[in-house]
């Protein structure tokens, strides 16, 4: 019964998840989300995002597949902060039509090799294992997360996503 | 350690001669890892012999043993020397796999001195190579496993030289079997007969023969009515050749005969079929000594032999006892066939007992010898053996086997009493069956004779040849298909010469059935009905299936083929394959394992393994918990921010700390220096961290405890000459140790790490392991894993290679730094295998 589950009852346990030192570089949190696959109930996913440890094991954030890629965009193209205008507006440039694809992809593999603790964001939430599923779902809507780190004593034991949250609800509407 | 400790520990000032002593415990460690080196050279090399591409010959293998051997007693003795009279006990370890080594060499090295008489209980197996085998097996199994074995002494090897040296004998001897040639049978007779004249005539040496005398006093005091047999145990007996029948035992020897009687065995060492048995394995006489021990002899209602497996098919489940009335020598002799009781391993029931007419006994005579006695119809058809008694020589044999870790072939005796006596064991050759049943049409073929056991499976052709005494076999043509009545000393002789043989009587457990399989003669026993087969007709006996057909067929002869390499069945192959088994294989590989103990060497490989690591703990880890060390090592000053003190080895201590510095740039040490460019030019993989991410959650992903990570601040460690480095690195939560040799002798150089531990769980830190033992294999290092442990080394590669590897060591080391986090399952560690090797630039597998 749904009325019954709590988020260590629907949780990927941490060892399960992909996770990486906070120095590692964007192409390798890019290898281990594209080399991982996510078994639930015998459902297979990517993992959208990769929880990132510091070097004591402890848990410093995580890097979503957009983080990655803010992280892989040329400066040119993006906003530094709210206050910088782009050099480009590059919705509407047609000069992108004209880009080099090389220097492009160049410049990818190069910003690639930038530490994942330049684009990763903090743990900003988490839940407890025997929270139940209806706080978990509060939690996802109310701060736009799809995942949430799942605590137990105060230690982190796995994560929640909202896809298998959403499975779990699912499973009982449909 | 304590060496160490009391050097730095009584000033607070390092002084000359502390360094002095450090120096000379140095150079016991450089002569620990040379020997090392060397015995893992020899050790390789064996082992791509092994791989069947290369010829050798007994030579090669003595040669490579020898120094083998000379390698790890020098690192046992620079082993005392550096870390105390607590590794004396090595010596121990090391002579019992050398006993085991020395079972299957016979000879190669000299006898070495010893007591001329040796008392049973003063024997292990270990004293094999100065007792003989089968005595060093009665003494192990009286002592070590406390069974029932009769009591008696070894004269011994060092007794023999002996007689031989007052005598003169050696030269002698050898003049006369150096021009031999053995496919004769006469010459093979006329040599043997002058030789064992010079021995039987040449004379004891008194003091040898006063204490034979006084041994054999002794053990009739105390056994006033026991009688006693003289058998023989030569060096290299019951070994992997089981010399089975050679040599003679005198049986029931009374005070009066001892000395005369010794002579005959010794002199036995010559037979006619003791000659050729040795020249044809390759073996040198002078290699084997003749000891001979002097037993109580059982006055046997019942003997028999016991196979702990079938030895013509390795897939038996059973203990096969054979089992005669009377003392044994009708039954390894081939002149009774036995009750054969088969036992189950398991459960030690009886699965099948086949009980036949033993027509006659061999008792002792009450005035020395022995006697032959007839049995009557109803005596002979009695099963001489109970169950009760079967299954209780079963279970003796099972504990035997256990303990000597392969199937063995046991000779015991039941007295009138009833009492039990193992009274030999040696190892037993089993016939592995063919790995597929290949179906034979015989259909066509006509059958001239069936029966009997298989005494060594296979099939042979050739025109048959009778014989019927030992005075038949000089005349025993090339190829034939051989038939006697029974066994007899000699018949070994003219094993070279046939295609199969057929015992009219006797089974698989008399002594040419050991000798047949030895030889891989297809053979059967026991065939009583052999009145078709005359002499000169073509015909061809299929000794798997128990049955002879006329004519020559090559096709049957070919399947019945054993399903053996055509190498491995080369007898000197297969010497070196056992040998190999004691020396190569590594049991000891993870020291921190409780397991890592010197009474765990296995292998010559595990000595080596426990002196190497024990002499760099004694050197380094001595060093490095001291408090003071800071007081007589230096810091290397490095952009990396990892704190790593030096000790250099042959250099002096700056007097002032604030000297005690090293730059990076100025490393004095080859092997080092080269290290910690690869380590520079990956560059400290840990940026300092986000100011705005600190402690978010004090949480584990780890198997870790939390008092663990105390460890994650300790500092590294070097020990360093111009040419040597041991380096104990801690990298996060894995710690590695590398140890290298950089000369411009490339038989001195080697690279050794280890590296093991981490962070994360158990799957992560293995899937690292492997990782690392991808990419080093392709380097070319030799590894070994177990779980998340890793040995890896590289040795006898020029200076230039030896830098380079130690340059690619250390963009590993800094590269794998706490990868084990990211390992979260095999695909990505592929990723990560492949792109690391990119990055060496070193081939990816596929591309």
């Amino acid at each position: 019964m749904i009325a019954g589950k709590r988020a260590g009852d629907i949780m990927i346990p941490l060892d399960h998840y992909p996770h990486i030192p906070y120095w590692f570089s964007l192409r390798q949190a890019m290898a281990e989300i594209e080399n991982t696959q996510i078994e639930v109930e015998g459902q297979k996913s990517l993992p959208r995002i990769v929880l990132v440890f510091d070097e004591k094991y402890n848990l410093m954030g995580m890097i979503r597949r957009r983080d990655i890629l803010k992280g892989l965009q040329p400066d040119y193209v993006s906003a530094k902060s709210g206050n910088t205008r782009k050099l480009f507006n590059i919705e509407v440039d047609p000069n992108l039509m004209e880009m080099s694809y090389d220097i492009l992809i160049k410049n990818l593999k190069e910003r690639a090799e930038q530490t994942v603790s330049k684009v990763m964001i903090p743990i900003t939430h988490t839940v407890d294992y025997e929270d139940h599923i209806m706080k978990v779902i509060h939690e996802m809507v109310t701060y736009n997360l799809s995942l949430l780190p799942v605590l137990c004593v105060g230690e982190v034991v796995g994560v929640v996503r909202s896809v298998d949250v959403f499975h779990e609800i699912a499973h009982h509407i449909l | 350690m304590k060496w160490f400790k009391n050097l730095v520990g009584k000033s607070e000032q390092i002084s000359d001669k502390s360094l002095e002593i450090i120096q000379i415990k140095f150079n016991n460690f450089l002569e620990i890892l040379h020997n090392n080196n060397a015995v893992l050279k020899n050790i390789s090399d064996m082992e791509e012999k092994l791989q069947g591409e290369y010829l050798f010959d007994l030579n090669y293998i003595r040669s490579t043993v020898s120094e083998i051997r000379k390698g790890v007693v020098n690192i046992i003795n620079n082993m005392i020397s550096l870390g105390g009279d607590g590794y004396k006990r090595l010596k121990e370890y090391y002579a019992r796999i050398d006993a085991e080594i020395t079972r299957i060499l016979p000879g190669g090295r000299p006898i070495e001195e010893d007591d001329y008489i040796r008392f049973f209980d003063r024997i292990l197996r270990e004293n094999a190579y100065s007792v003989g085998s089968k005595n060093a097996q009665l003494g192990e199994m009286k002592s070590r496993l406390a069974l029932p074995v009769p009591n008696g002494f070894a004269i011994t090897a060092w007794a023999y030289k002996h007689f031989i040296d007052r005598n003169d004998l050696q030269h002698k001897i050898s003049e006369l079997i150096l021009p031999l040639n053995i496919r004769s049978y006469e010459d093979l007779q006329t040599v043997s007969r002058r030789i064992q004249k010079i021995v039987t005539e040449a004379p004891i040496p008194d003091d040898l023969a006063g204490q034979i005398t006084q041994s054999y006093k002794k053990l009739r005091e105390k056994n006033p009515k026991a009688r006693f047999a003289l058998r023989s145990s030569a060096i290299g007996e019951d070994t992997e050749y089981s010399f089975a029948g050679q040599y003679r035992s005198v049986l029931n020897v009374r005070a009066v005969e001892l000395l005369e009687s010794y002579r005959a065995v010794l002199a036995s060492k010559f037979t006619p079929q003791a000659i050729y048995y040795f020249l044809s394995h390759s073996i040198s006489e002078d290699e084997l000594a003749m000891c001979v021990g002097c037993i109580i002899m059982v006055s046997a209602r019942s003997s028999g032999v016991i196979y702990t497996r079938n030895p013509v098919n390795a897939g038996d489940d059973c203990i096969v006892i054979n089992s005669i009335f009377g003392l044994g020598k009708y039954l390894v002799d081939g002149t009774i066939s036995p009750d054969i009781f088969r036992v189950s391993r398991h459960d030690k029931a009886i699965r099948e007992s086949s009980v036949f007419f033993k027509t006659r006994k061999l008792e002792m005579h009450p005035d020395g010898g022995t006697v032959d006695v007839e049995l009557s119809e109803e005596e002979g058809r009695k099963p001489s053996l109970s169950d009760r008694e079967a299954i209780r020589l079963a279970e003796y044999a099972a504990k035997i086997e256990e303990h000597y870790g392969c199937p063995q072939d046991i000779e015991w005796a039941i007295d009138h009493d009833g009492e039990i006596y193992i009274l030999q064991t040696r190892p037993l050759r089993v016939i592995t069956p063919p790995k597929t049943e290949i179906e034979v049409d015989v259909s066509g073929f006509e059958k001239l004779a069936e029966g009997g056991y298989t005494i060594c499976p296979g099939a042979g052709g050739g025109p048959v040849h009778r014989i019927s005494s030992v005075n038949d076999l000089q005349d025993v043509p090339n190829g034939v298909v051989l038939i006697t009545p029974h066994s007899f000393p000699g018949i070994v002789t003219v094993m070279g010469k046939v295609r199969a043989l057929i015992a009219e009587t006797g089974g698989m457990a008399s002594h040419m059935a050991t000798i047949a399989r030895e030889y891989g003669i297809p053979a059967i026993g026991d065939l009583k009905d052999t009145g078709m087969l005359n002499n000169g007709d073509m015909v061809t006996l299929d000794a798997t299936a128990n049955a002879v057909y006329r004519g020559l067929h090559d096709d049957l002869i070919d399947k019945r083929k054993p399903d053996l390499d055509l190498f491995e069945d080369i007898d000197i192959f297969n010497i070196l394959k056992r040998i190999s088994g004691h020396i190569a294989p590594l049991y000891l590989l993870n020291s921190k394992d409780a397991e890592f103990l010197p009474e765990n060497c296995r292998t010559f490989h595990d000595i080596t393994r426990f002196c190497h690591q024990r002499a760099m703990e004694e050197m380094f880890y001595g060093a490095s918990e001291l408090k003071n060390k800071d007081r007589f090592s230096s810091r290397l000053q490095s952009e990396i921010p990892l704190a790593v003190n030096i000790i250099y080895i042959d250099k002096e201590i700056p007097e002032k700390e604030k000297h005690r510095t090293v730059d990076e740039n100025r490393i004095e040490s080859v092997p080092m220096a080269s290290f910690w460019r690869g380590v520079k030019k990956e560059g400290w993989p840990a940026p300092s961290r986000p100011p705005d991410m600190k402690g978010i959650f004090g949480v584990f992903a780890t198997t870790m405890t939390r008092t663990e990570d105390d460890r994650f601040s300790e500092k590294s460690f070097a020990i360093l000459s111009k040419e040597y480095m041991i380096l104990s690195l801690r990298m996060g939560y894995h710690f590695s140790t590398i140890e290298a040799m950089v000369t411009e002798q490339e038989n001195k150089n080697y690279i050794r790490m280890e590296f093991k531990d981490g962070g994360a769980t158990i799957e992560r830190r293995i899937r690292r392991i492997r990782l690392l033992t991808d990419i080093l294999t392709k380097a070319g290092f030799e590894n070994f894993s177990k779980g998340d442990f890793l040995d890896s080394r590289l040795s006898y590669q020029d200076e230039e290679s030896t830098k380079d590897a130690l340059f690619l060591l250390g963009r590993l080391t800094v590269m794998t730094k706490q990868l084990d986090m990211a390992l979260s399952n095999d695909a990505i560690a592929r990723w990560y295998t492949n792109d690391f090797l990119k990055k060496l630039g070193m081939p990816v597998d596929g591309d």
